[in-house]
């Protein structure tokens, strides 16, 4: 089962580098890692999800991050009503012909064409994992030239207080 | 205080003086020669201990940090001085000891042009710090120095490496110390508060066990819970054991302390712990070597986990009722719930456990060989018990653990979560200098003296008063046990010569013994006690021996084997 987990972490050199380093070392198993500005300065957010069924070392995992020192708070989405998104940029090859079926996936909504060129396009595929993992089985009857996901990123519906992050620096004790 | 002109290495040097620091533990290089050649400023107030090599001072560092209480600062020059480091801070995250490494590195412009001894140290230290930094403005040296030293003693204590590039230390900035205090994102992990609810049902779990048995670790040591935990093992007339570095915790004397658990803990301790209804696991973490197999762990028992570091509870062993925080505080609050134990068939049966061992013991036979067990026995006898003793890693270790019998706290040193082999020298060195007044001890085999034997000339060119007993089988011991168990008996690799240990300590300019009976024990040992100063005395042990009991790795932990009857092992292979 996979845990959603949103880190609210310090803009520093190497954070990065820590969170994979902690990863690497326990030896999670990660679905997908997206790192990104947010509202306030001096915040990465980041969307880690992790293959993990065992309920304990999905709290061991949420525990081992939030005890990096540049982690100010983890959110386990989980449980949580959640959007997940994500991206993905396909170029496919077409021929003559082809485009009326592109354009039925067009019109549902969940693609647009980024580059049409005669022999190849770009698509852009966005929504969560299963519309993005259909559209692209979809797009697998032309050939696919290059595929590019993005990996997932979580919202929490609401605005619960349970589920905002503790975004204040303590004195260590 | 205001403003003052000084250089970025005056500004380590300030900052460490304001944290404490008298003692620094390192080695020169060209990338930290600014802050060396502004040492000579401060010597009045920090004295730097040249060491042999860089592990050696993340060692040092360690030993004066477990027998102090207080950060140990080593340091070094960048890239293979920094690197050397890295077997150090290790051994100080796996047992949650606070050291402060400092590393020179290459000039900020130099940095990622694979410079001359450049390496990413504030990298590749990840893994085995609490945390780690490269400073790379002037501006935010001091609050660094400050933040690592709260980061490293702080909640779990654990290394912090700073790495500061040389032409940083070279360049000159008005200085003010950051006074206020430090502030983190991810600092507090533990909240004060102790969740009443989880208080209760410890307390009736405790209420309602027969068979409950303490689980003494190294949190006890960290939290200064001793007595708290020899309270709450009377009041309950619980029986308790102890990990490795949770030695000392409670007297060894203790009427219900069982002796150490694990894999060569007491045939009494670990069996206590497979029969019991209930365990107060109070600041361990229940490592592989304490479980064995966790699958048949103490399959009858509740589990309660007292632990400071959230991230351990549930992580190898699944537990009823946690209490995250501090222990003495934890303890403090949960006592008064408790009420008063009787004593029961359980401490009978314990201590039925007990004599049946007993009968077993190397040390109540008759030998004509000198045993280690023996030799160790003796020097707790020697020293009344109340040296500080460092051990290394391997069979010397575990009859350490075995037959020196510390009745203090923090009084045990050694290498538990990583074993790292030639841990003991530098480290006794490092205690020395918070424990001028104790006898210090190391007690070492032939294998791992010669991985750090080096620091020897440290400890004469310091004058430092350890006394280093080196239990001389003529073989890596433990990996020989292993082999003879596990494989075989084919001993590849393991026998290893030594050097003549009396003439190498002349050569380096101290005293040195040879001791091949159990007669000439306790003279040989007075006079290395009369002599000020670092001593080395070699016991050459019989070479074929094993620790007992042991349980294999991944075996249950009932599942002990123990000591041969003395006849069978006279004839067995010598």
């Amino acid at each position: 089962m996979k845990q959603t987990l949103i880190l609210f972490m310090q803009d520093e050199p190497g954070v990065l580098n820590r969170i994979a380093s902690l990863v690497r070392r326990r030896n999670f198993n990660i679905d997908s890692i997206v790192a990104g500005r947010t509202e306030k300065n001096g915040i990465t957010r980041m969307t880690l999800v992790v293959n993990e069924p065992n309920k304990a070392k999905r709290k061991t995992i949420y525990n081992n991050l939030k005890k990096l020192v540049d982690v100010y708070d983890v959110v386990d989405a989980s449980n949580e009503n959640c959007h997940i998104r994500e991206h993905a940029l396909v170029k496919v090859s077409i021929k003559p012909g082809d485009f009326k079926e592109i354009e039925d996936l067009v019109a549902k909504g969940n693609c647009r064409i980024l580059d049409d060129e005669p022999d190849s396009m770009i698509l852009e595929l966005s929504g969560n994992e299963i519309t993005v993992e259909k559209s692209i089985s979809f797009l697998k009857k032309f050939k696919i030239l290059e595929l590019l996901r993005s990996g997932k990123m979580a919202m929490i519906s609401g605005n619960q207080k349970k589920n905002k992050p503790v975004l204040v620096k303590s004195e260590p004790i | 205080m205001g403003k003052v002109r000084l250089t970025g290495a005056e500004i380590i040097w300030e900052c460490l003086i304001r944290e404490r620091v008298n003692v620094v533990f390192g080695y020169p290089g060209g990338a930290i020669l600014p802050t060396y050649d502004a040492l000579g400023k401060y010597s009045d107030k920090v004295h730097h201990v040249l060491t042999r090599h860089e592990q050696g001072a993340t060692h040092m560092a360690d030993g004066y940090a477990r027998s102090s209480g207080k950060v140990g600062v080593a340091m070094a020059t960048s890239g293979p001085g920094a690197a050397n480091m890295v077997t150090g801070l290790a051994t100080a995250m796996m047992d949650s000891i606070p050291i402060v490494c400092i590393t020179g590195q290459v000039p900020r412009p130099a940095i990622g042009s694979d410079a001359f001894q450049e390496m990413d140290i504030s990298g590749a230290v990840i893994p085995v710090t609490k945390h780690s930094y490269l400073v790379m403005e002037i501006e935010n040296l001091a609050r660094t120095i400050k933040e690592a030293f709260a980061i490293a003693r702080s909640g779990r204590p654990g290394p912090v490496l700073v790495d500061i590039p040389k032409d940083l230390q070279a360049e000159e900035f008005d200085f003010i110390y950051p006074e206020e205090p430090i502030l983190l994102p991810g600092a507090n992990l533990v909240t004060s508060d102790i969740d009443s609810n989880s208080l209760e049902q410890a307390a009736s779990l405790i209420a309602e066990s027969k068979r409950p048995v303490i689980l003494a670790g190294h949190g006890i040591l960290l939290s200064g819970a001793s007595s708290e935990v020899i309270e709450l093992s009377e009041k309950g007339n619980i029986p308790l054991s102890w990990t490795l570095l949770g030695s000392g915790a409670v007297p060894a004397s203790h009427h219900l302390n069982m002796g150490m658990m694990g894999m060569h803990g007491e045939f009494a301790a670990n069996n206590a712990i497979q029969k019991a209804d209930l365990l107060i696991a109070c600041g361990m973490r229940f490592d592989d070597r304490v479980t064995g197999n966790t699958n048949t762990y103490s399959l009858e028992s509740k589990k309660i986990h007292i632990e400071i570091d959230p991230s351990e509870i549930n992580k190898n062993v699944p537990v009823d009722v946690a209490l995250v925080g501090d222990l003495k505080s934890i303890l403090t609050k949960l006592i008064p719930l408790l009420k008063e134990g009787q004593k029961s068939s359980w401490t009978d049966k314990i201590e039925d456990w007990r004599k049946e061992s007993q009968s077993r013991d190397i040390i109540n036979m008759n030998t004509e060989m000198l045993y280690g067990a023996q030799v160790i026995s003796d020097i707790w006898k020697e020293t009344n018990g109340d040296a500080i003793v460092v051990s290394d890693v391997g069979q010397h270790q575990m009859l350490e653990a075995q037959y020196y019998k510390h009745d203090e706290p923090n009084t045990l040193l050694t290498s538990g979560g990583l074993g790292t082999m030639g841990f003991s020298l530098p480290a006794a060195i490092g205690a020395s200098f918070s424990n001028r007044d104790k006898d210090i001890w190391v007690i070492v085999g032939d294998g791992s003296i010669q991985m750090t034997i080096t620091e020897l000339a440290t400890a004469v060119q310091e004058n430092t008063n350890i006394k280093i007993a080196i239990i001389n089988n003529g073989y890596l011991g433990m990996v020989r046990q292993w082999q003879q168990l596990f494989y075989d008996s084919r001993y590849t690799e393991t026998p290893i010569s030594s050097p003549d240990y009396v003439k190498l300590s002349e050569a380096y300019g101290m005293k040195g013994f040879r001791v091949k009976s159990r007669a000439e024990i306790s003279d040989t040992m007075k006079e290395a006690q009369n002599i000020k100063g670092p001593v080395l005395i070699e016991f050459v042990v019989e070479q074929h021996d094993m620790v007992y009991p042991m349980v294999a790795a991944g075996a249950d932990l009932d599942e002990m084997i123990s000591r041969p009857v003395h006849e069978q092992f006279k004839d067995a292979e010598m």
